[in-house]
């Protein structure tokens, strides 16, 4: 489009396709430092040397090998992990529900969740048994959590093919998801104080204390849901021009939409089940991806949010653990923290979001 | 000549009829105006006929064939429907925007070929907009908008193109842009295309065919013929408009 404001002339371009090098060099960069000062720093300061070293199988340093093969790999993969399954099922969410506010948790999924881990821990203490801190307990919460996000999904499937509109099954979702809190609070209310205490930090979210099998699950989940929002490109593509138009050209509406509750359920139910509901990544990623690549194709933007959730998640963890031997700081609290200023910058910045 | 679509006895509505009694056909190579007050049903007719309502009963032929026998995939590709207003993509290019509609054709990434890419390019000049291929379609004004959704019917390939009101928030200008082009691409390249509008002085002029939705009736034919018939005083009810035959419009 030419505006002419007296003699100076505007034009408003997309670039193509293949013009991304750069951003995606930039993006890819910055994950990889950011990858490397979250594995030197933490209760113990690694330098990068010796990073290194461990890392080519060349350290003679056992307790190096231990902190970083044992402890902060593990989590930097998790995180990373996690970062790239929010924002990619974050970016589904807001182009299916045309709504910048949709997260990957607007039809309920993390309540589902939520409920699933209250239930195992706050009902097992109803009964007077307690586990805490053991390996049962760990797998218990995210097979707990998985299930409830599971059921929540199996529960929206079933209205949505009897829901002509997106808008609908948005409603019935943050329905589901208000009743499902409900529920949570009333279970805290009758629940002892070691039990809350196990639940209430579950929601804080936490990268750290994952398994190596525990990492292959979560991995054998995510990376189906990736594939599956890959396939679901094309048909993204369209609902950015609206439901009528999709359905016009022969688009199969709702097992579109059954596609991409799918591919949320594996990416967000099994982030939330393994590491808790972390907010906000999954709805400003999205948002800083078309900030920055500026192109609302989502051949661009899946391989966008994904590098650049994983690198904001990765700082994000490297942060929580600033303050070093005194504990680290919930991984909540640190999203949100340095997710909103990212967020109000670009607001303020370009007045549109 | 076969006629492109058939409508018999057609009434519209899902449990309760809201228009009946509609017998119309539109041919090969010829632009149909559908004509009527708000609220009579036009926008309901052309999504009966496209498929994306249910209709009460009767019956609608799309090249001979009933419409229900076709699958959604096999109706896209013989009609396209282009929606009174699309939602805009901020930073989609236009290419982008268009190139969607080769939806049917695609692989499942949506990767356009090179003979998709010609005739994308080729529809962005029929309706003027070839220089705007790397635009942000949601820049477009609206005129230049309403050709890029024309051209995204287009690239679908059907042969029958329906539109909801396309001329509506637009000038008088890009009225008659818009209603030209109908014409030439409904000529030119012999697609069979329906639009509704309010515009009764440019469907007269412009249009080989005119379906009137009256309150009392309804009315297929050619405009000199329904003119003569006084078909369109059955448009509105009560005496307030009568149709000027020379001026094409209510006085």
């Amino acid at each position: 489009m030419h505006y002419l404001r007296g003699q100076i002339e505007y034009r408003v371009t997309v670039k193509r396709k293949n013009g991304y090098i750069r951003e995606y060099v930039i993006v890819s960069i910055s994950l990889l430092i950011l990858l490397m000062l979250n594995l030197t720093l933490g209760s113990v300061m690694l330098p990068p040397k010796e990073i290194f070293s461990s890392l080519f199988g060349q350290s003679t340093q056992t307790f190096v090998n231990e902190i970083l093969w044992d402890y902060r790999i593990p989590k930097a993969i998790t995180a990373l992990l996690a970062g790239v399954a929010l924002s990619v099922c974050g970016l589904q969410m807001q182009t299916l529900f045309k709504n910048p506010l949709a997260d990957p948790f607007i039809l309920g999924i993390s309540s589902g969740a939520g409920l699933g881990v209250a239930l195992f821990v706050m009902g097992f203490s109803a009964f007077g048994i307690s586990f805490s801190g053991s390996v049962f307990m760990n797998m218990g919460i995210a097979a707990s959590a998985w299930f409830g996000a599971f059921a929540v999904t199996l529960l929206i499937l079933l209205v949505s093919s009897r829901l002509r509109e997106s808008t609908s099954l948005l409603i019935f979702g943050i329905m589901l998801g208000s009743v499902t809190s409900a529920l949570i609070t009333l279970l805290q209310y009758f629940s002892s104080s070691s039990a809350l205490k196990i639940f209430v930090v579950w929601t804080m979210g936490s990268f750290s204390g994952l398994t190596t099998n525990q990492i292959w699950i979560m991995s054998a989940l995510i990376l189906p849901g990736l594939i599956m929002s890959v396939y679901n490109i094309k048909e993204l593509n369209i609902l950015l021009m609206g439901e009528a138009y999709a359905k016009s050209l022969g688009v199969n509406l709702e097992s579109t939409r059954r596609r991409i509750l799918i591919a949320t359920t594996l990416l967000a139910g099994s982030v939330t089940a393994f590491c808790g509901p972390i907010g906000f990544i999954g709805i400003a990623v999205p948002h800083i991806a078309r900030m920055f690549f500026k192109n609302a194709d989502h051949k661009v933007l899946i391989p966008a949010t994904a590098l650049l959730g994983a690198a904001i998640m990765v700082l994000t963890d490297t942060v929580a653990q600033l303050p070093g031997q005194s504990g680290i700081i919930p991984i909540n609290t640190v999203s949100a923290l340095i997710g909103v200023p990212i967020i109000l910058l670009i607001i303020l910045k370009s007045r549109f979001i | 000549m076969e006629p492109v679509l058939e409508l018999d006895k057609l009434c519209l509505g899902y449990n309760k009829v809201i228009y009946q009694n509609i017998f119309a056909t539109a041919g090969e190579g010829e632009v149909v105006a559908v004509v009527g007050p708000n609220g009579i049903g036009k926008s309901t007719l052309l999504k009966s006929i496209g498929g994306m309502l249910k209709y009460h009963s009767g019956s609608i032929k799309v090249l001979s064939k009933p419409l229900g026998s076709y699958s959604t995939r096999g109706l896209a590709e013989k009609i396209s429907f282009v929606p009174s207003q699309s939602p805009r993509a901020r930073n989609f290019s236009l290419f982008d925007m268009i190139a969607t509609s080769c939806y049917n054709r695609t692989n499942w990434l949506g990767t356009i070929n090179d003979s998709d890419k010609g005739f994308i390019y080729k529809t962005l000049r029929r309706v003027g907009l070839e220089d705007f291929a790397e635009r942000d379609s949601s820049n477009l004004s609206d005129g230049e908008f309403q050709r890029a959704t024309i051209a995204r019917a287009l690239v679908q390939d059907s042969k029958i193109i329906l539109l909801d009101e396309p001329t509506a928030f637009l000038d008088i200008e890009n009225k008659l842009i818009i209603t030209k082009l109908l014409k030439e691409i409904a000529h030119e390249e012999s697609k069979c295309v329906i639009f509704s509008t309010h515009d009764l002085q440019l469907a007269i002029k412009h249009c080989d065919r005119i379906w009137i939705m009256g309150r009392e009736s309804f009315n297929c034919g050619e405009p000199s013929s329904l003119i003569e018939q006084g078909a369109f005083d059955s448009m509105f009810k009560d005496s307030l408009l009568k149709f000027d035959p020379v001026l094409f419009t209510f006085v």
